[in-house]
């Protein structure tokens, strides 16, 4: 019995409790200038990374999200890397 | 009041004085529709993230000001209409949003 959670969880990750970035840091507003901080949301192809990866909140996701948009049509972020 | 911000970058050709003239004229469209510019941050000079008009650098500036009745819709449209200006994009800034120092020169 000793194993991971119920059956409602098998073969996804255990859920962890952590709190998203900008929550831990007490960020209402993200901002699309500081386009090194999205970089970390970004794939080195410059996608968007998913909020599994990014480990995000739904909101501070969406808002990232459109932040990373934001800053590709100001030439700050790429729509694509490499082609 | 609301406070908004207005990032544009300006073509690469420009020398200094013709920025500090492009910049001044938007300057005079927010004074005349009654708005208040506020503090102008210049980036400055850097690399696009791609091409824009076959052009890889910009001179990128970032002005806040309040804004009066007209003021968005006529600098958006001076924007608009501006040769020397490449791209440019208007935001509210949230209410409790405090000036941020801007990211260290490195453009990739």
């Amino acid at each position: 019995m000793g194993r991971r959670r119920g059956s409602f969880n098998r073969g996804a990750r255990p859920a962890k409790n952590k709190p998203c970035m900008f929550c831990k840091e007490n960020i209402d507003y993200v901002d699309y200038k500081d386009y090194n901080m999205l970089r970390r949301f970004t794939s080195d192809r410059g996608k968007i990374r998913a909020r599994r990866v990014t480990a995000l909140c739904p909101q501070h996701q969406r808002e990232a999200a459109t932040a990373i948009k934001r800053a590709r049509e100001m030439a700050l972020l790429p729509y694509v890397v490499g082609r | 009041m609301d406070v908004y911000e207005v990032m544009f970058i300006i073509i690469p050709e420009l020398d200094e004085e013709q920025v500090e003239n492009t910049i001044s004229r938007f300057r005079t469209v927010i004074e005349r529709t009654s708005g208040e510019p506020r503090d102008v941050n210049h980036w400055g000079r850097r690399k696009l993230a791609y091409e824009i008009d076959h052009r890889t650098d910009g001179y990128y500036v970032i002005m806040e000001f309040t804004a009066g009745e007209r003021t968005l819709v006529e600098l958006k449209r001076i924007l608009r209409v501006s040769d020397d200006v490449l791209r440019h994009m208007v935001m509210k800034l949230p209410p409790t949003y405090a000036h941020k120092p801007e990211p260290v020169e490195a453009a990739g």
